[in-house]
């Protein structure tokens, strides 16, 4: 499995570093939420967590959905999915590889979103913004392994960005009450304890997410 | 003369449905409390009730018909849904209706409120999914796998008043695990509610579970004759 996910992986990462259309997306569509966000909370949301916080989720929600499906879509053309699903690998080893693909994809942009914000919300560069690292790598795990499940079936079907959006997002809405508590606290200052249960949320999540797209994917993978 | 389920389901439900209500309107006394507004109870538990057997349904049909590929269990989920969306509406509606005099707010963001809301989100994208993709297997198969990880919400309402700190009232179970009906009469009320709600779902299921399959036969018979004529075009 491990030599199976390794080759993928490297066919997905060759693929963006080349063309890198879904990082470019995800730092594109990210920039102008970001932007509208401020422009619609003006100045007084300036230096205020629970404000940074809300944009740095909704912006991650709405840039990660198009560029996970982005992602997805790229192995229907040319039918590639099926070249894969006639290889050798698990289907499940191709989910892996997939979520793992566009994990890093938003990991890349979220260091890109956190500049935004900073710059935007008129945030200190200081070790806060490093604790919100694993808070945001919890999200991206979740939004990617949720979107690369359902994104396989949607990216087939007429208004399939759309119908993406209207299953995944009620689907993680969990993730976004934890996440933004988490990022809330921690910009704020507080504590490992008050980041201690949204964390805990963000993971079982994660862990969720993961194990229903590890053995249901074959059931939607072509 | 043979009498068919939905006649059997309707001539049912049409008796128990009036008993239930003369019991909520007459019968029953009045809360102490929260005054008559608490008869609202009656029908906002049943139809959770409701809601969450249909869900459950939804998703075990999901998991049958994708390890046996059969359109019946396809069709069955779909039914189960779609019925289970409208009492999740109803609760919904029959919630905000009874939080209005005693909150004194139509909504909250408390946790059962928000995780039942989650719920009917989750189940308007299976509906949305089903009403804008087309009628082929590979939704079929994206709609059985949404009903199986949507049902996980299902525990999550039921637990919530013991997980989070919540203002929603635990009546069937307190939080010290008795019941709070103090009235016997509040009990049978609530069981011949919960009855004849199960019956009004088990009926209009039926109903609905009849029209889809007519709907498949049709959809199966035309591709049948598409692929007659292709080859008979063929060969002709």
């Amino acid at each position: 499995m491990l030599a199976g996910l390794r080759f993928l992986l490297h066919k997905d990462l060759t693929l963006e570093r080349r063309g890198g259309r879904v990082v470019l997306e995800l730092c594109v569509l990210s920039l102008l939420v970001l932007v509208v966000l401020a422009i619609a909370y003006g100045p007084e949301a300036g230096g205020r967590p629970a404000s940074a916080a809300g944009a740095l989720w909704v912006a991650l929600i709405l840039s990660g959905l198009p560029a996970a499906s982005l992602a997805v879509a790229a192995e229907h053309e040319n039918d590639c999915i099926k070249g894969l699903r006639l290889s050798p690998l698990e289907p499940s080893t191709i989910y892996v590889a997939k979520v793992a693909g566009v994990g890093l994809s938003m990991a890349v942009s979220e260091a890109a979103l956190l500049l935004l914000l900073v710059l935007f919300f008129n945030l200190q560069f200081d070790t806060n913004l490093l604790r919100l690292i694993p808070i945001l790598l919890l999200g991206a795990l979740g939004l990617a392994a949720l979107s690369t499940l359902l994104g396989t079936t949607t990216s087939r079907l007429r208004a399939g960005e759309m119908l993406l959006a209207l299953l995944a997002a009620p689907l993680y809405v969990p993730e976004l009450i934890a996440g933004i508590k988490a990022s809330t606290a921690v910009l704020g200052g507080s504590g490992l304890t008050a980041v201690l249960l949204p964390l805990k949320i963000l993971a079982a999540c994660d862990l969720l997410f993961v194990t229903c797209g590890y053995l249901l994917f074959e059931y939607l993978a072509p | 003369m043979r009498l068919s389920p939905s006649t059997v389901f309707a001539a049912v439900t049409c008796t128990l449905v009036p008993v239930a209500l003369f019991m909520v309107f007459v019968y029953v006394p009045t809360e102490a409390d929260q005054g008559i507004v608490q008869r609202i109870f009656y029908f906002h538990v049943p139809c959770a009730w409701a809601a969450f057997m249909g869900f459950g349904l939804s998703a075990i049909a999901g998991g049958l018909y994708l390890f046996f590929a059969q359109q019946l269990w396809d069709d069955i989920g779909y039914a189960a849904a779609e019925v289970g969306m409208l009492f999740c509406t109803l609760v919904l509606i029959t919630g905000s209706l009874w939080a209005k005099p005693i909150w004194g707010t139509w909504w909250t963001w408390d946790s059962r409120l928000t995780t039942t809301f989650i719920l009917w989100l989750l189940y308007s994208g299976y509906l949305m999914l089903r009403v804008i993709g087309e009628d082929s297997e590979q939704v079929a198969r994206l709609a059985a796998v949404v009903a199986i990880i949507a049902v996980l919400d299902i525990p999550l309402i039921v637990i919530s008043v013991r997980l989070w700190r919540t203002i929603h009232p635990a009546v069937l179970i307190t939080r010290s695990g008795e019941h709070g009906l103090e009235d016997p009469r509040m009990v049978q009320t609530l069981l011949v509610s919960m009855v004849a709600v199960t019956l009004l779902y088990a009926w209009l299921f039926w109903l609905r579970l009849k029209t889809l399959r007519v709907k498949s036969r049709i959809y199966q018979l035309r591709q049948t004759l598409a692929s007659a004529q292709v080859t008979e075009d063929a060969t002709s």
